[in-house]
């Protein structure tokens, strides 16, 4: 029941897993900003139809089970549009990325349409009276104190990606949940690697709010 | 204030309906158990709940809200050899081994491996079926044996003896090994190409072998695999249930019984 021996014997799938876990959820963080950035500015567009396209794709993404997601990605839509392309299947590391920059995506695009959104009004006005055009006073103006207010639900965003990552176990991608349960179904042993696992993800966690918090105190100048 | 006070009046109201409501529920669900269990009593058959992991055909697998299979024949056949009634559950197989700790389900049946270490945490029933191990791979792959998969992705599931023969070969932390939940998840990453082989189970690569033998995949033996043989769990030290169960599995053993469950399913 508490033999820690076995988190030992099977260290490489912990090491492994909590690399994997990191790469998967920066990459997804990052691909995330890019299409939440679009979407986000899409939700907002004068043109109805971008308009309509980025409210379908927030809604799909956010009204969803990522679990659901991962699977239709992995097992149905990557398989057939690869084979359509003529193209070797990718690993399940790679359905792994797609699932979680498309999920955060949806979520971060919210995130970008609220923080502007919140900026008030008279900001703009002040900044076209000054002579600047639309977009100059988006970029100079709006984006940069949006960035401030946006900067906590975004730290909050990467660390439930953090959390969401382990739900890629289940396509056999080895990350930090996978050498949980791996280690605990083969060994019977059954509190070591899940613990370890629990802590591992707090760690990561824990380390991030604070590069949040530093960030947060480091952009703030009122 | 009036409003404050309806509010919490209502509030109080609702708690209350809701505490006496859980315990008139409460009673109301002990009294048949309890006297389900003096029934049971006197009639000498008792209920086990047997939990099971439907992923696995021929030997368990869903169909619509069944669990059908070899195995889920085979257990009533038994139950009613040994004298006991069953409640077959899909529990899926680690909570399988779990709910066996915790005395949840009281026997397991999901085409379990008789292992040395498996002997250390559970007991295990007399066998009722012989297996081994076998790869299936592509066609046109160059695996012949069991060597030949050093470098490649195996598919696996987790906990399994297709898993154990892999970890055993190539190391507990092998980089290829993809360890699924269960073997429908494997064999779709195979299908796909993402994988190069698939580890299971004899009677599971044949009948996989049966529904994608046309897609161009076949079965490859190991001389290194061993014998195994499946037997039915129960926790460490529970007797009771395990002697009725080897009665059981005697009895259909000697009546012919079991031959004739085996030949519907592993008819050549």
């Amino acid at each position: 029941m508490w033999d820690w021996s076995v988190v030992w014997d099977y260290r490489e799938l912990f090491v492994r897993g909590f690399f994997n876990t990191i790469l998967l959820t920066s990459t997804g963080v990052a691909f995330g900003l890019l299409i939440g950035l679009f979407v986000g500015l899409g939700k907002m567009s004068r043109n109805w139809f971008v308009r309509i396209l980025s409210s379908i794709y927030i809604d799909v993404f956010r009204g969803t089970p990522l679990f659901v997601q991962i699977l239709l990605i992995h097992f149905a839509v990557i398989p057939s549009v690869f084979e359509a392309l003529n193209m070797d299947i990718p690993p399940a590391i790679f359905s792994g990325f797609v699932a979680l920059s498309l999920n955060s995506g949806a979520y971060i695009a919210e995130i970008f349409r609220a923080g502007i959104q919140s900026i008030d009004q008279g900001q703009m006005e002040a900044a076209r009276s000054l002579g600047m055009n639309h977009k100059q006073a988006m970029y100079h103006v709006i984006i940069p104190q949006a960035f401030k207010r946006i900067l906590p639900p975004l730290g909050n965003e990467f660390i439930a990606l953090l959390k969401d990552s382990s739900l890629l176990a289940v396509i056999a991608v080895n990350e930090l949940a996978y050498a949980g349960f791996t280690t605990a179904k083969s060994t019977f042993v059954r509190f070591p690697p899940y613990l370890s696992i629990a802590v591992l993800y707090l760690f990561l966690t824990l380390i991030f709010s604070q590069v949040v918090f530093w960030l947060e105190r480091r952009y703030k100048t009122d | 204030m009036n409003i404050k006070k309806l509010f919490m009046t209502g509030v109080i109201a609702l708690s209350v309906s809701a505490l006496v409501g859980c315990g008139a529920a409460k009673d109301e669900a002990q009294q048949p158990g309890a006297s389900d269990e003096k029934a049971g009593a006197a009639e000498q058959t008792v209920t086990y709940k047997v939990g099971t992991e439907a992923g696995f055909p021929p030997f368990m697998w869903m169909e619509g809200t069944q669990v059908v299979g070899f195995e889920a024949d085979l257990l009533k056949a038994i139950a009613e050899g040994g004298g006991f009634q069953v409640d077959l559950q899909n529990t899926g197989w680690d909570p399988l081994f779990n709910g066996i700790d915790t005395g949840k389900i009281d026997l397991g049946i999901a085409a379990i491996t008789i292992t040395e270490k498996r002997k250390e945490t559970y007991d295990f029933s007399e066998p009722y079926f012989d297996a081994k191990q076998l790869i299936l791979v592509p066609k046109d792959s160059t695996v012949s044996k069991l060597d030949d998969l050093e470098g490649k992705k195996v598919g696996v599931q987790s906990a399994t003896t297709g898993e154990a023969v892999v970890q055993d070969k190539f190391g507990k932390t092998y980089e290829g090994i993809k360890g699924y939940d269960d073997i429908p998840a494997a064999v779709d990453d195979l299908l796909s190409g993402r994988l190069d082989a698939v580890v299971a189970d004899n009677a599971v690569v044949k009948k996989y072998l049966e529904k994608i033998g046309d897609q161009g995949f076949k079965q490859i033996d190991d001389p290194s695999f061993e014998l195994e043989q499946y037997g039915l769990i129960v926790k460490k030290g529970n007797q009771e249930v395990l002697d009725k169960v080897n009665a059981g599995i005697k009895a259909i053993k000697e009546n012919g019984k079991y031959q004739e469950i085996y030949n519907q399913y592993f008819s050549e």
